[in-house]
């Protein structure tokens, strides 16, 4: 990454939001900034930080940050729950390759499995063309191996490309919460330093 | 991360651009951190359920698929838990190296980040 010398604009974000998640506009320079806004310091702090009235219908008034917050524990949350998901959907795919491989030998399978908490009992599994998935919903269908094995590789795959768009999802909305944060600090901080300005103005 | 009282450096969006991917590195590497956890244990698992298989002198094992525990010969469990510890060793080695990679680029912009606004940021570990 080469060095710039003067504050460049090069490449400003040109995205304005993604997927609902509203991108904090990045300040080129603070006084700019405030006159553009009409905004005293202040004002600017309280709608970065503090309590801000929206447009749109959906966010109740909150601040930017406050906003950002709420999003990112519903997406954190979705988070938990695919990772959660992908281990298990393997696990079907195991079985059911396992199925398909005593297939050919004619045994069964005898496998121990839990009735309830603390009890198991021992089940015989014959040699089977079909399996039963459950699809949620108090729906159980009956597949064949390879259709089951079909579908649970492409619900595996369906699970992996939403886990990834989530996880994008999250490093977009942490970028405008440092966004936020940086730019408040600015604020502040141009502040600070205009005091001491005018501090110093009065005193020659 | 905070910064100083009154500073004059300007930031610019590439300096945004360093701060913000310091953040999403930060974040990786905790994650990492904790993945990493998850797999040295499930390395370990399967280190003592391979050492207890030597010990023990059945030919019928019970080796869990999902929720069933399947009554497998041995050498076919064998078989099995050797490709799993090999799988889990590889995934440990890979974790651990994004980890360097991870630590190795936030050296290099905190290096950079600090370079320009020196006392004004804090990207330490609160």
């Amino acid at each position: 990454m080469a060095a710039s010398t003067s504050s460049s604009s090069a490449s400003l974000p040109s995205v304005t939001e993604r997927r609902g998640i509203p991108a904090a506009s990045f300040v080129e320079d603070v006084e700019t900034y405030l006159q553009q806004s009409g905004l005293d310091v202040n004002s600017s702090l309280s709608f970065l930080q503090e309590r801000f009235a929206l447009l749109e219908a959906f966010f109740p008034p909150f601040s930017r940050l406050q906003q950002y917050r709420i999003v990112e524990m519903k997406l954190l949350a979705q988070q938990r729950d695919l990772q959660a998901k992908i281990p298990d959907i393997e696990k079907c795919l195991d079985i059911v390759a396992t199925l398909q491989a005593k297939k050919g030998t004619g045994e069964a399978l005898i496998a121990d499995f839990e009735v309830s908490e603390g009890i198991y009992s021992r089940a015989r599994i014959e040699d089977t063309d079909s399996v039963c998935l459950w699809l949620g919903a108090n729906v159980m269908l009956e597949y064949s191996c390879e259709e089951a094995k079909a579908l649970l590789q492409k619900n595996l795959e369906n699970a992996k490309a939403s886990l990834e768009v989530l996880v994008a999802d999250l490093q977009f909305l942490r970028d405008q919460v440092t966004i936020t944060q940086v730019t408040t600090a600015r604020v502040y901080n141009w502040d600070v330093h205009q005091r001491r300005i005018r501090q110093a103005a009065m005193e020659t | 991360m905070q910064q100083g009282e009154g500073s004059e450096t300007q930031v610019t969006w590439e300096d945004q651009q360093n701060i913000n991917k310091f953040g999403r590195l930060n974040n990786r590497f905790h994650e990492l951190e904790d993945e990493i956890k998850v797999a040295k244990e499930a390395n370990e698992s399967l280190e003592d359920a391979s050492n207890e298989l030597i010990l023990s002198d059945e030919d019928m094992v019970r080796f869990q698929i999902g929720e069933v525990f399947a009554h497998m010969p041995r050498e076919e469990v064998e078989g099995r838990l050797e490709k799993m510890k090999e799988d889990a060793s590889k995934e440990l080695e890979r974790l651990e190296e994004e980890k360097e990679s991870v630590l190795a680029q936030m050296a290099e912009l905190k290096k950079i980040l600090y370079g320009k606004f020196n006392d004004s940021i804090n990207l330490e570990e609160d």
